[in-house]
């Protein structure tokens, strides 16, 4: 068989499966986000109300408007709580050794268990009466043993973003090392014996050329911050109140509680959109002349 | 106070030590804590209890009416198992299309599958739940495969390319002037190569599908149910099971354990390299 007629067969699986599981239904709930369709009335969408789903959510429901809130702080604190972690974990484990390397192995566990266990356990380990997170904190810190920590909409916040960074945390911590180990030792060296304290050379060597891997792993976790659902859902249930209700989880109730199906839709697309220029402005940043990727 | 070099080295390696250990007992801690409810005795489950008589009674449980965490966990094992088997082959093929030929528009069809990646879930879950009502694809392991190649595929093409575009072309291009078609090329030189990256892919691929809670919160009922889902059943009106949802959270993690040493493997062997020299 020609190349001519082959490259296209081989990729033509790929492509069918990818328009069937992304766009056509990215299509079809845009389509649906300018309609009204309740599943609780009828089986079909009734009509089309074009944009009345998106004026609706920025001017009338300040729920919306919440939820947009929670996802903002959701996503910054997270982001950036997960890439500073992970680069703490990196500069204390980037070194040669055994024993190191030993240590990094435990690294990939937070990342490979689950998010809805780690979801369902933390709830528990965070209960005020038989939790060991609790016990332990209440141990370290005694002014604060009066907290409800998932009952309180600041502390839940913060116990969100910080599941979340445990999560992923360490697994960016891998990626890190990886660029920490690539620095050449000489030029390290070479600042040490000009006098440069380990605090000097952090910031003038160090940081800059791990530019380009800190980026990657920011971006990288953005998009993942903003796309995250599982644990709002079993640790905080969008709670207290909806303080920690962000829009991937105020669009499933819309849907799956409220069978509102067009203003789920309607939410869920300007998250889609949300994402995609936060992505655009990253991508400008990073790649600024355009089709380095 | 002056410190000498010696005292100074001395004091920094205590603090790294330490920072170390405050940093295993935070990621280890929650795991093994998991694990330990998990073999306690009812009594003991909501006290800080560290000894105790250790029992199965919890995996017992959980096999039993009405959680049947077997039937859950076979379908947790089926539906990631096809995904990957359907998803890595498809990808394969087109990383290898994507790295190895010219082809128009291939930036942006690339670019393209890389965005599908933006997409927020909950934006596909909702259409994918009116089509599957209308197709009978609810609660089947058909329509929870096929949604999970959604997140699976574009992942899997991406990292194969990058894993392709690293081997060296040569060989093929030696093989085809002597006379070698395409598709021998591709059987006998590149799936070989290639065999460690697709097993890599696969795996992540597998872990993906298996920890998805989301899609299969939405798209299952009774019958095609998986493991992450179980665990919100566990929330009963008797109150909270919190020793049988540890029992489960360790069927759910030992698998993942397993596989994720082969991960961190690769990660540490691409990390070093060119470092080491």
């Amino acid at each position: 068989m020609r190349d001519r007629h082959l490259k296209y067969l081989l990729t033509m699986p790929a492509f069918l499966l990818v328009t069937a599981t992304v766009i056509y239904p990215l299509g079809y709930a845009g389509i649906v986000s300018f309609m009204d369709w309740r599943l609780s009335r009828s089986r079909v969408p009734t009509d089309f109300v074009w944009l009345e789903n998106f004026s609706r959510a920025f001017l009338e429901d300040p729920s919306f408007l919440n939820s947009l809130g929670v996802t903002i702080t959701f996503v910054a604190g997270s982001a950036i709580g997960a890439v500073v972690f992970g680069l703490l974990i990196a500069l204390l484990l980037a070194r040669r050794g055994r024993g190191y390397s030993i240590t990094r192995t435990v690294l990939v566990l937070p990342f490979a268990m689950s998010p809805a266990l780690q979801g369902t356990s933390f709830r528990f380990f965070l209960n005020p009466e038989f939790g060991i997170f609790d016990a332990v904190l209440d141990a370290l810190f005694p002014f604060l043993s009066h907290v409800d920590w998932l009952g309180s909409s600041g502390w839940a916040i913060t116990w969100l973003i910080l599941t979340d960074m445990w999560h992923w945390g360490p697994f960016l911590s891998l990626m890190l090392i990886g660029g920490l180990l690539s620095i050449p030792r000489d030029t390290l060296e070479a600042a040490r014996v000009d006098g440069a304290s380990a605090w000097t050379s952090f910031w003038t060597i160090v940081l800059p050329q791990l530019m380009p891997v800190l980026a990657i792993a920011f971006v990288l976790k953005t998009i993942f911050s903003f796309k995250m659902f599982d644990y709002v859902y079993l640790l905080t249930g969008g709670g207290p109140g909806e303080s920690t209700t962000t829009m991937t989880y105020y669009a499933f109730r819309m849907g799956f509680t409220a069978y509102d199906m067009g203003y789920a839709s309607a939410i869920a697309f300007v998250l889609a959109l949300l994402l995609v220029g936060v992505s655009a402005v990253y991508f400008r940043l990073l790649f600024p002349r355009g089709g380095t990727a | 106070m002056q410190l000498t070099p010696g005292q100074r080295e001395r004091i920094l390696f205590c603090l790294r030590g330490f920072a170390i250990a405050v940093l295993l007992a935070v990621l280890l801690g929650p795991i093994a804590w998991i694990f330990l409810t998990s073999i306690k005795p009812l009594s003991e489950v909501y006290t800080m209890a560290l000894f105790f008589e250790p029992t199965l009674d919890n995996f017992r449980a959980i096999f039993k009416r009405p959680f049947y965490v077997g039937d859950r966990l076979l379908n947790s094992i089926a539906i990631s198992g096809f995904t990957v088997l359907i998803g890595v082959p498809v990808a394969l093929a087109a990383a290898y299309s994507f790295s190895r030929f010219a082809m128009r528009f291939k930036k942006s069809l690339f670019f393209g599958v890389l965005a599908t990646q933006f997409v927020p879930p909950i934006v596909v879950v909702l259409p994918f739940f009116l089509m599957f009502r209308q197709l009978h694809l609810l609660d089947t392991w058909t329509g929870m495969v096929w949604i999970n190649l959604s997140i699976v595929l574009p992942f899997a093409i991406w990292m194969l390319k990058g894993f392709i575009d690293t081997i060296p072309v040569e060989m093929e291009e030696a093989a085809m002037t002597d006379g070698a078609t395409r598709l021998r090329v591709i059987r006998d030189i590149v799936i070989p190569v290639t065999i460690p990256g697709v097993f890599v892919a696969a795996i992540f691929c597998f872990i993906f599908s298996w920890n998805d809670f989301l899609y299969a919160l939405i798209l299952t009922r009774k019958e095609a149910v998986t493991l992450p889902v179980v665990l919100s059943t566990f929330y009963t009106e008797e109150g909270d099971r919190w020793e049988l949802m540890a029992a489960t959270g360790t069927f759910i993690l030992l698998p993942m354990f397993a596989i994720s040493y082969f991960v961190q493997r690769h990660f540490v062997h691409g990390a070093t390299q060119g470092s080491d020299r």
